[in-house]
């Protein structure tokens, strides 16, 4: 077979089909069966009456949409300064904010724990508050990045074409800024929702001893039962595939694309 | 758009050719992967051993020529063994003589197995971090000689007859080379005699490695012994945030049905009964549907009571004096509280009076891998010998900071290792005495006085009494038994129930803040919807 550039893409097909095509299967697989290998919907019927799945999901819920909101209310500003301010170093001083993502966030998290326990006397009175203050602390560069991509790429005669109509600062924002950084919003929104739902290792350091989507499956599978811990991770993947799916149709319509990291 | 649409068709093309690459690697693999890990039926694992039986096993060792080493798998817990190196200052002078841990434990077998018996032996050494992890490592096909898992699983492993049983030869005492059969502690070997399981003595299937029992390390400054004397204190609002527990069903489960208990487990009337030993056992290993839901409310208060549930953090947590109660295997104990000392900050550590989980890791040989090969066999049981030898244990208990399941027997070293690391100065004002003659000396000879150790005042409640707990916390003890498959799913369920986040308790202002989000979210969809259509 003479080379082609085709060829190039077969080290990354192997590497979906082994990693990511066959291991879904087996999820299926599971999801929808018993323990005699019958077909059986009861793991889904669980899922949606059995108090503790749906109070997780609850529980992840908040936790990641009061952080998700935090780290929105603390990036917008900071991007929206980076964005427009006429620094020349502006690179440099986003770098500084993006830096920590290259810590490892385990050595990150181990840190805003001291800080925590100094702050906060008993860090265990306060194990929502702590979820969401280590889940912000990790996620934070997320959602500035694609929020400073996004800003600093509108159109500045835009916003001067509504001064000029007699709209002042804020409803300048408002209306034109604003509006057009939503695609910004949504990408950063669900690079920080989605992984807030089920980061668990911040939980457990941060001495928070609830599960959330992610402790909860795997306490499933530590109790070999392979069928339910399938069908819940299952079904965080339909509910992902949604969020990015409705992100997705939002975006297309902004012209913005590149605010994807 | 064409463009997209030709982009989209040649990404195709990769993934149908990579899919084809893909299933030629999958199908090799597969054979190999679905036996062993489609569907577990644990009623079919159980079985499938058993019926095969010793004799079916093919023997491998047919063909192994004189000089080829025997090689001897051998999984044990994660840091369970002396690795050596130690310092020149770390040396152990005991009266009978020096100690140190020059070599690590598996070379210094390989040298000795080969000097003493003229055959050559490797040592392929593997670590496990939980019991789990080791039954489901078994249960993926990984194939042991000698491991060393707690009771629980031993006795698991036994009934489901993967078990060899020890050979005649490795129970004579005539043999000096025999140095667990001739130096474990009376007391232990009088427990794996007599505690049984199809009918068999444990003692035909394990020889011990460490023991222990479950208690509390506590900061005497916040808490009194009184306190830190039953297990109530876990749920005790006194304490909240201020104590941890094991972030393990097992060991949670115990302390809660101890607590739930208390009041009839401390009561004159059940302690004096006749049958106290076998009853506490069976009260202790209660899984009754009612018990398991009693547990399942006590631990769910005590979630909201705990600092944390914790694997490993517990010791640091105490020695930092983040909590003031922290449950712990005596082993651990006797390490959390040295490590307190160096920092000069005093713990201490107390059995509740309900009752404590006594506990051992012990060797045990498995069929899938000794497979009836006699030489692999003594092999493996010179390893438990070599680790039994008293010096060897002594290097062990330094390295691990657990106790030996052996006295010794006829050398005197273990006890005077205790000595070395207990005894009081002769400067010290306050002394008491701690007899620990019943780990040391056979049941005729009890109340020698031969070993009694005369300590510091307050080495009775710290690390000596967990080092070597006093005979009265051996009389309360209880052994947790394995449960089956359905008192595991049970008992597992009523974990997840106290883990998670019971959805009826959720606040208003949760409701109303997820309500507000959804809302927004389908208004946001619906108005973006109408301004494209206009």
């Amino acid at each position: 077979m003479a080379f082609s550039r085709k060829s190039l893409g077969i080290p990354y097909a192997v590497f979906l089909v082994v990693f990511v095509a066959a291991p879904l299967l087996f999820l299926f697989y599971y999801a929808f069966t018993d323990g005699q290998g019958q077909f059986t919907m009861q793991n889904l019927l669980h899922f949606f009456t059995d108090p503790n799945t749906l109070g997780t999901l609850y529980y992840s819920f908040s936790i990641a949409i009061v952080t998700t909101v935090v780290c929105l209310l603390l990036a917008y500003p900071v991007a929206y300064i980076l964005a427009t301010s006429r620094l020349r170093q502006r690179s440099v001083i986003l770098m500084l904010f993006v830096m920590p993502m290259w810590i490892n966030f385990s050595l990150r998290i181990t840190a805003l724990k001291e800080i925590l326990n100094v702050l906060e006397g008993n860090l265990a009175m306060y194990p929502f508050l702590n979820a969401v203050i280590g889940m912000t602390y990790d996620f934070l560069p997320f959602m500035i990045l694609p929020l400073y991509t996004t800003i600093s790429r509108l159109d500045g005669a835009l916003r001067e074409a509504a001064m000029d109509l007699g709209a002042n600062d804020v409803q300048t924002f408002l209306r034109v800024t604003l509006p057009l950084s939503v695609p910004g919003i949504i990408s950063g929104v669900s690079m920080v929702f989605l992984p807030a739902m089920t980061n668990y290792v911040v939980l457990d350091m941060l001495y928070n001893s609830t599960y959330i989507m992610g402790s909860l499956i795997g306490s499933y599978f530590a109790a070999y039962n392979w069928h339910g811990g399938s069908m819940i991770s299952l079904i965080l993947l339909a509910m992902i595939c949604l969020f990015t799916l409705l992100s997705g149709s939002v975006e297309e319509e902004g012209s913005a694309r590149g605010a994807l990291l | 758009m064409m463009k997209k649409d030709a982009a989209g068709s040649r990404v195709l093309k990769y993934v149908t050719a990579g899919a084809a690459a893909g299933v030629l690697l999958f199908s090799s693999l597969v054979p190999r992967m679905i036996p062993q890990t489609w569907a577990p039926q644990p009623a079919d694992r159980v079985k499938a051993p058993a019926k095969a039986g010793p004799g079916v096993l093919p023997v491998q060792a047919a063909g192994r020529s004189g000089d080829e080493p025997v090689v001897l798998r051998v999984a044990n817990w994660e840091e369970y063994i002396d690795l050596g190196d130690w310092d020149e200052e770390e040396t152990i002078e005991l009266p009978s003589g020096d100690i140190i841990g020059e070599n690590s434990m598996i070379e210094d077998f390989e040298i000795w197995y080969e000097e003493t018996y003229g055959k050559k032996v490797r040592v392929e050494y593997s670590t496990f971090g939980t019991n789990e992890d080791l039954y489901n490592m078994l249960t993926l096909g990984d194939v042991y000689d000698l491991v060393c898992p707690s009771e629980y699983l031993i006795m698991k492993l036994m009934a489901e007859g993967e078990t060899v049983p020890l050979s005649e030869q490795f129970f004579d005492t005539s043999d000096e080379y025999n140095y667990y059969s001739r130096g474990v502690s009376p007391f232990i070997r009088n427990m794996f005699e007599t505690k049984e399981i199809n009918g068999e003595p444990w003692a035909r299937y394990a020889a011990g490695y460490m023991w222990g029992v479950t208690g509390l390390v506590y900061n005497p400054e916040m808490v009194t012994k009184e306190q830190a004397s039953s297990w109530k204190i876990l749920a005790d609002p006194a304490f909240r945030r201020r104590v941890t527990i094991k972030d393990s069903v097992r060991e949670s489960y115990f302390a809660a049905v101890a607590a739930i208990k208390s009041d009839m487990l401390t009561s004159e009337e059940f302690r004096s009964d006749p049958d106290y030993a076998q009853k506490l056992e069976e009260e202790m290993n209660d899984t009754s549907p009612e018990m398991i839901a009693q547990v399942e409310q006590w631990l769910k208060g005590v979630k909201d009571n705990v600092f944390s549930f914790e694997t490993d953090a517990g010791k640091a947590d105490m020695i930092t004096g983040k909590v003031a109660v922290n449950y712990q295997w005596s082993g651990d104990g006797v390490y959390t509280m040295d490590q307190a000392d160096e920092d000069d900050f005093t713990l201490a550590f107390a059995v509740p009076e309900e009752s404590t989980d006594i506990y051992f890791d012990g060797w045990v040989m498995l069929k899938k891998g000794i497979g009836g090969d006699p030489d692999r066999q003594h092999a493996a049981e010179a390893f438990i010998n070599f680790l039994s030898r008293p010096d060897n244990a002594i290097r062990n208990m330094y390295y691990i900071g657990y106790t030996s399941v052996l006295s010794g027997g006829d050398d005197p070293r273990l006890f005077e290792y205790a000595q070395y690391n207990y005894e009081a100065e002769d400067d010290e004002e306050e002394t008491e005495d701690y007899d620990i003659g019943y780990f040391f000396e056979e049941p005729e000879e009890a109340g020698s006085g031969e070993y009694v150790i005369c300590a510091p005042a307050d080495q009775v409640d710290r690390q000596l009494s967990a080092a070597y707990p006093p005979e009265d916390v051996i009389d309360r003890s209880s052994i947790m038994v394995y449960f089956n498959d359905q008192q595991n799913a049970d008992i597992n369920r009523m974990w997840v129930n106290v883990r998670c986040y019971d959805i009826r308790r959720a606040p208003v202002w949760g409701w109303l803040l997820l309500g507000a989000v959804l809302i927004a979210a389908v208004w946001y969809l619906l108005k973006r919807k109408r301004i494209i259509r206009t």
